[in-house]
């Protein structure tokens, strides 16, 4: 069974407004995190699907430079989240108050 | 094909091979200490770049600005323009740090982070495809996340590199989202591509570029700091290592506006939508509400910062008449270009009033032209061109934007009211640069001198004479931005 080109790009942007609303209603720093990394898969997933159904392979290379620059983006977010943890032992972004105007 | 002694290829070559090399060589010698050694080596290499690029140029091997390869870069005087600003701010942040990280850890993994982000910037402005316009974003944004986490004991740096990570990599997802669409609907990656697809697009398929487009923007515009997407901003420039600002406020930012050339506003030229008026919007709130927010601020790097936004906005103005007036995208390249010097100056000041004094808060500051002398002056000079001030160079370039604004009044109806904003905006500005001036000069006790920096000293002269000098005479600066600018119209399409 092969799935048609608009049932990939409806998950994708279904996945997209999970990573939006994620960003915008969760405050844990782990979570934050989460979400920015289901909006970078949303578009992986597309890149994949869009590179199924045209001539040449494109789509998959960008995937797999996307999927590798996101693992180092992680791992720096990650290293900074412990930094943080040390710090104030959470990682609550509405305790990061640091810096006001 | 691209040549191997291509200008893009060689500047990677060589920030390449000693940004990796400069930690080896840390783990070999042994020490912790010693950071003038990685300094000297990182200043070199950076002038090494950037005479690479002068001999390009003089040796006249730039082709004109091709926008278009086949390529996934094109070594261009579009591309060689923006280098040369970015390695000017490089080296800036460089010399700025011989004297602020004397007192921090791990030199060597510093500058070579710099270098490696250096690389990034560059090739933004170089790449012609979005894959590698996509590597180069993300080459240049990674190392700037861990640089203003740098101090690693500090609370406000590290709450900076949360709020910038958070917000750098929410830009880069909603960019790669919208390379992907832009994939899906013209089949291809390159941008010359791109903009054909774009241009012979299928009618039903318009609202996906719309979106697409409307990524773009969003996505660049976090880095640049579009008013919509600014929060991040004054609170990481005020949290980060002040040399670090320089590189973020000089540097990261003129690399967005690339990128925004590049793919933007071509797409929106053969896209043949009035969309142009959402920038020109853009533009207007994003000097506004920069200037009016930089005169409640108690703290100099966090005014600094929001005057950096209010001219993300100037800069913004030129993009929006590109398509009818090739002087405002003129205007565009000499800002960046100026404010690349001006910004980074101002917050090279900064860093040096931060080692030497441990202050930014601006009631803290009075006295400073007495105690600080040769800083000051600075620190006045880039605040004075900031605003426009003739015969500084900053004047030429705000004239130049403007003047493209009313030339394209012709063709578009609310082109003017941009340089009124702008005209207005500038005067605002005035204020409160006028304010820290007053602060520096007429209030205080008579206090003693202290030793300034002697590579402040160093980065404060350079700057005083380019923007003096080009103020004065600045022929030559028009003639390289001419040949650098492309154009921009319905007649370029590949």
């Amino acid at each position: 069974m092969v799935n048609e080109l608009s049932e990939f790009v409806l998950v994708s942007v279904a996945l997209l407004g999970i990573g939006i609303y994620g960003l915008a209603v969760k405050r844990n720093f782990i979570r934050m995190l989460f979400a920015v990394e289901i909006v970078i898969n949303a578009a992986n997933l597309n890149m994949v699907a869009f590179g199924r159904f045209l001539p040449h392979s494109g789509g998959q290379t960008l995937a797999l430079f996307s999927i590798a620059i996101a693992a180092a983006e992680v791992a720096v977010g990650l290293a900074l989240i412990i930094v943080a943890y040390r710090m104030y032992h959470n990682i609550d972004i509405a305790d990061f108050r640091s810096l006001k105007g | 094909m691209i040549e191997i002694s291509a200008t893009p290829l060689i500047i990677i070559a060589i920030l390449g091979v000693v940004g990796v090399l400069l930690p080896v060589i840390n783990v070999i010698r042994k020490e912790k200490g010693s950071n003038s050694f990685y300094a000297v080596i990182t200043f070199a290499a950076l002038i090494a770049s950037i005479g690479y690029v002068g001999y390009q140029f003089i040796n006249e091997n730039v082709a004109p600005s091709a926008l278009f390869s086949e390529d996934v870069i094109v070594d261009d005087a579009f591309g060689g323009f923006f280098a040369i600003a970015m390695l000017i701010v490089a080296i800036f942040t460089t010399v700025g740090s011989f004297n602020y990280m004397r007192k921090q850890n791990y030199p060597a993994i510093y500058y070579s982070l710099i270098l490696l982000s250096t690389i990034g910037m560059v090739l933004v402005a170089y790449s012609t495809d979005l894959i590698m316009l996509f590597v180069a974003w993300e080459l240049m944004s990674i190392p700037t996340y861990a640089l203003v986490g740098f101090i690693k004991r500090n609370p406000q740096s590290n709450e900076a590199a949360l709020k910038y990570f958070l917000f750098g990599a929410l830009s880069s997802a909603i960019i790669v989202y919208g390379i992907s669409i832009t994939y899906g609907i013209t089949g291809s990656t390159n941008i010359g591509e791109v903009i054909h697809g774009y241009a012979n697009l299928d009618p039903e398929l318009l609202p996906l570029a719309l979106l697409s487009i409307g990524m773009f923007i969003a996505g660049f515009g976090f880095k640049m700091g579009l008013v919509p997407f600014h929060q991040w901003l004054p609170d990481t420039y005020e949290g980060s290592p002040p040399t670090i600002t320089t590189l973020l406020a000089a540097g990261t930012k003129k690399a967005g506006f690339a990128a925004t050339i590049r793919i933007v506003v071509l797409g929106m030229v053969v896209l043949n939508l009035d969309w142009t008026l959402a920038l020109g919007i853009l533009a207007i709130m994003t000097m506004t509400v920069g200037n009016v927010a930089a005169i409640m601020q108690k703290n100099l790097s966090r005014m600094l910062a929001y005057s950096s936004i209010a001219h993300a906005g100037y800069i913004l103005i030129g993009l929006a008449v590109a398509p009818h007036s090739n002087l405002g995208l003129q205007g565009s390249l000499y800002q960046i270009l100026n404010h690349a010097v001006m910004k980074g100056m101002a917050f090279i000041a900064v860093a040096g009033i931060v080692t030497t004094l441990a202050v930014t808060n601006l009631d803290k500051l009075k006295g400073l032209g007495r105690r600080m002398p040769i800083t000051s002056l600075g620190l006045v000079i880039s605040l004075l061109a900031l605003a426009g001030v003739p015969p500084l160079a900053g004047f030429w370039s705000k004239l130049m934007l403007f003047g493209g604004a009313l030339d394209a009044s012709t063709a578009l109806w609310w082109a003017p009211w941009l340089a009124i904003a702008g005209v207005l905006n500038s005067a605002l500005s005035l204020a409160y640069y006028g304010w820290i001036m007053r602060r520096m000069y007429f209030e205080g006790e008579t206090e003693k001198r202290v030793s300034e920096p002697k590579s402040v000293i160093a980065v404060m002269v350079f700057s005083i004479i380019f923007l003096v000098g080009f103020g004065v005479y600045p022929d030559p600066i028009i003639k390289f931005v001419e040949f650098a600018t492309p154009i921009v119209s319905l007649g370029i399409m590949p």
